[in-house]
């Protein structure tokens, strides 16, 4: 068999926010076709990893390759064109325009209007109360229907990596599972998943590996169901 | 009708000007960037139109040729950009009202300047400036074309791809960041765009006004065009046009009240010489009860739905 392939590869990453390292020697790879999982307290710097893959945030030292390529200083639209969408924290949806506006605006490094068009169809198939609600002002939608709307937007990019923050936050349990069988449908059609959440249970059983952070260091790492058994883990995060 | 526009021609004139100054402003405020930079690059390009007619054509006999105007206003224009795009990469790295202070600053920088150079004429300012047009009504010739294009070009910025990112950008930047959508290019290229209608502004209005000195352009007529943009609206180009021609007329309007017989003589003088002050209190009051400004998309859309009930 051969080794699979990193389509994401970090190295040494080191991130600071004014004097507080928040990320130190991360090392991380995320393979073709995988869903990753970052799982770690409030201020592990899970978010703070995304934030720095999707080069929202600058690195202090260190690096990160996307397909072969270092994307370590590229500005973050030149990174969405190379196919990473990030899907922030809190959701971030524009809640002064409407559901189309926003998806339309998920794809706006795209020029083909034909094949934007083809996606706006395919997210309204996977998430019809998106369609339904089409031309309502996203701020006027539920948490779980803004969670699908931020979802369906990173999706408009046609992303090879989706960086997921925190998809469960503040939803209740039954918008958490469909969320999460979306994810898992996502998988099965090829899209790669860099997944962050606080919902280590849930996380780890919609992922293949997983990494756990704490205090901005990769503590642990390994198959996601071995984490779901390891000791620690159980203790730290699942309860 | 001759009559009236013999005494009114000036002000109407000069309320178009102020729409397109209002517009001006916006164009930044599209990005959510609160740059009061405007005053400073219509100074600038009335300095240039005041320069270019009084010591480079010097057209002698009869009236100045309009070429000369449409001239004069696209050097402007090209001036102002860049000179916009110079101070907005810097200028934009600042958010809200450290950016508003900033281009305060910039405006101050522009006006010192203009008061201590002698191509500006010092203190004097230029005086003379050569007219196109027999009477002030005529500059509507220039004024109101002008004011079409502009709004016909924003109805339609509006409603594409890079209106599309000014909005985003100015609902959340974060968010338009991870979309793929470049803040800073589209902040500078908003703020340059409003530095380009105001320098092409201020050349017209150098001609309009006969002189142009370091009173043309200060931190007065800043808070002046935040008025009438904040409570005209923020939301569409419509807002800044409508505030920008009733701000205009304001202080005329109040002279004239503070004419009516009768009234106690100080309040006579506020009315005259409390503009700024009156306009503060507006401001405040405005963002309180009309925080999106009086002219709101939903007043269109409202508009659009009862015609369709009918």
């Amino acid at each position: 068999m051969n080794p699979p392939i990193p389509l994401l590869e970090i190295r040494e990453l080191y991130v600071n926010y004014g004097g507080i390292q928040a990320l130190q020697n991360i090392n991380l790879t995320v393979n073709a076709g995988e869903v990753v999982t970052l799982i770690g307290a409030n201020g592990a710097g899970k978010s703070t990893t995304l934030r720095a893959i999707s080069r929202l945030i600058n690195p202090r030292s260190g690096q990160i390759v996307y397909q072969g390529r270092d994307i370590t200083r590229r500005p973050p639209h030149e990174v969405v064109r190379l196919g990473i969408a990030h899907s922030p924290e809190g959701r971030r949806v524009l809640a002064r325009q409407t559901v189309l506006d926003n998806l339309e605006l998920g794809a706006y490094t795209r020029s083909n209007s034909a094949e934007v068009k083809a996606d706006l169809d395919r997210q309204f198939e996977i998430f019809p109360r998106l369609a339904e609600r089409r031309l309502q002002l996203a701020g006027t939608l539920s948490g779980g229907e803004q969670q699908m709307l931020a979802l369906a937007r990173a999706l408009m990019s046609r992303p090879k990596l989706l960086l997921l923050d925190e998809p469960s936050l503040g939803l209740a349990p039954a918008i958490v599972r469909e969320i999460f069988s979306i994810i898992r449908d996502l998988r099965a059609t090829g899209v790669t998943i860099l997944l962050v959440e606080q919902n280590a249970k849930l996380a780890l059983e919609s992922g293949d590996r997983g990494y756990v952070l704490e205090a901005g260091r990769i503590t642990l790492t390994g198959q996601a169901a071995n984490l779901l058994n390891d000791d620690q883990v159980r203790k730290a995060y699942l309860g | 009708m001759n009559g009236f526009l013999s005494t009114y021609g000036f002000l109407i004139v000069s309320m178009v000007m102020g729409a397109l100054l209002g517009l001006s402003l916006y164009l930044p405020l599209m990005t959510g960037q609160l740059s009061l930079a405007s005053p400073g690059f219509y100074a600038l390009g009335g300095y240039i139109a005041a320069i270019l007619s009084t010591q480079v054509f010097k057209v002698s006999d009869g009236l100045y040729p309009i070429g000369l105007v449409l001239l004069e206003m696209s050097i402007a224009g090209v001036v102002s950009g860049v000179l916009g795009v110079l101070v907005g990469i810097p200028a934009l790295r600042l958010r809200g009202i450290y950016l508003a202070i900033a281009t305060i600053a910039f405006v101050e920088v522009l006006r010192v300047l203009s008061l201590n150079l002698d191509i500006t004429g010092g203190a004097v300012g230029i005086f003379g400036i050569p007219q196109p047009f027999l009477t002030p009504i005529e500059y509507l010739w220039i004024a109101i074309p002008l004011l079409l294009v502009t709004m016909v070009l924003l109805y339609r910025l509006e409603r594409i791809r890079l209106g599309r990112a000014f909005t985003a950008i100015r609902e959340d930047e974060l968010a338009a960041g991870a979309m793929g959508i470049d803040p800073t290019h589209y902040k500078v290229l908003a703020f340059t765009l409003g530095a380009i209608l105001a320098g092409v502004v201020g050349a017209v209005s150098a001609h309009f006004l006969n002189t142009w000195n370091a009173r043309q352009g200060t931190f007065d007529a800043s808070i002046v065009y935040l008025t009438s943009v904040l409570i005209g609206g923020t939301r569409t180009f419509v807002g800044p046009v409508l505030g920008g021609m009733v701000f205009t007329a304001l202080p005329e309007v109040l002279r004239a009240i503070a004419d009516t017989a009768g009234l106690p003589l100080w309040l006579a003088q506020f009315l005259r010489d409390g503009r700024l002050i009156i306009f503060g209190v507006l401001i405040v009051l405005g963002t309180i009860f009309f925080p999106q400004g009086l002219v709101t998309p939903d007043l269109f859309k409202r508009q659009k739905n009862r015609k369709s009930h009918s």
